[in-house]
């Protein structure tokens, strides 16, 4: 049946989460990494950005809601965008990745893809069924 | 179906709106049965909570006129 569905993206999974910081140009490293915050305190994370300047990024998953979270010490936070701002673009390429991967998966082909004026990235995906 | 449209191959299209925030719109046109469930619900395992599900006009159309629509009528 045709529908429509809005679905609230959460950090489920590491591959697309790892994928999306590098697009965005950082360097994860996999694995349970301490995460450098103030005065070289450090927490554990399963997945960390090693930063050359303020506190490290890092990312635990959380059982309870089933998803990855950022852990990092904000008093130390020295990128060039907000946090909110820097979990958005995060998020959003995320969905993207997730996105391309599972309609390719399931034998669809990207027709078109464009990023609009309000800064979402519209995706058309095809597929041809006998 | 009509011998018209017999000879085309039915296209699924799913279209995509993925917002600033993550948020993901994501409509399904011109598929019929299981394999657009099966997509849907494996794209909102992997994605997060559906928060809002409505059925398009498209499910009730025939599906001969799947490709008849047009971007202007989604815009």
């Amino acid at each position: 049946m045709s529908h429509f569905s809005t679905v609230k993206t959460e950090l489920r999974q590491l591959e697309p989460l790892v994928q999306a910081l590098e697009d965005l140009g950082y360097t994860p490293e996999q694995g349970e990494k301490p995460v450098r915050g103030y005065r070289g305190q450090t927490v554990t994370a399963d997945l960390a950005v090693a930063m050359q300047e303020g506190g490290d990024l890092g990312f635990r998953w959380n059982d309870q809601t089933g998803a990855y979270e950022l852990v990092t010490d904000l008093d130390l936070w020295k990128q060039t965008i907000p946090i909110e701002r820097f979990l958005a673009k995060l998020t959003q390429r995320y969905a993207l990745n997730t996105v391309l991967s599972a309609t390719d998966r399931e034998g669809f082909q990207v027709s078109e893809q464009r990023v609009t004026q309000d800064g979402s990235i519209e995706l058309v995906v095809t597929r041809w069924d006998a | 179906m009509r011998a018209s449209t017999r000879l085309r191959m039915p296209q699924r299209t799913v279209r995509f709106t993925i917002r600033p925030d993550g948020r993901v719109e994501e409509r399904v046109e011109g598929v019929v049965g299981d394999t657009c469930q099966q997509l849907t619900e494996k794209l909102e395992a992997a994605l997060g909570t559906v928060e809002r599900r409505e059925s398009t006009a498209e499910s009730f159309l025939q599906p001969e006129t799947q490709n008849q629509t047009l971007p202007a009528q989604l815009n």
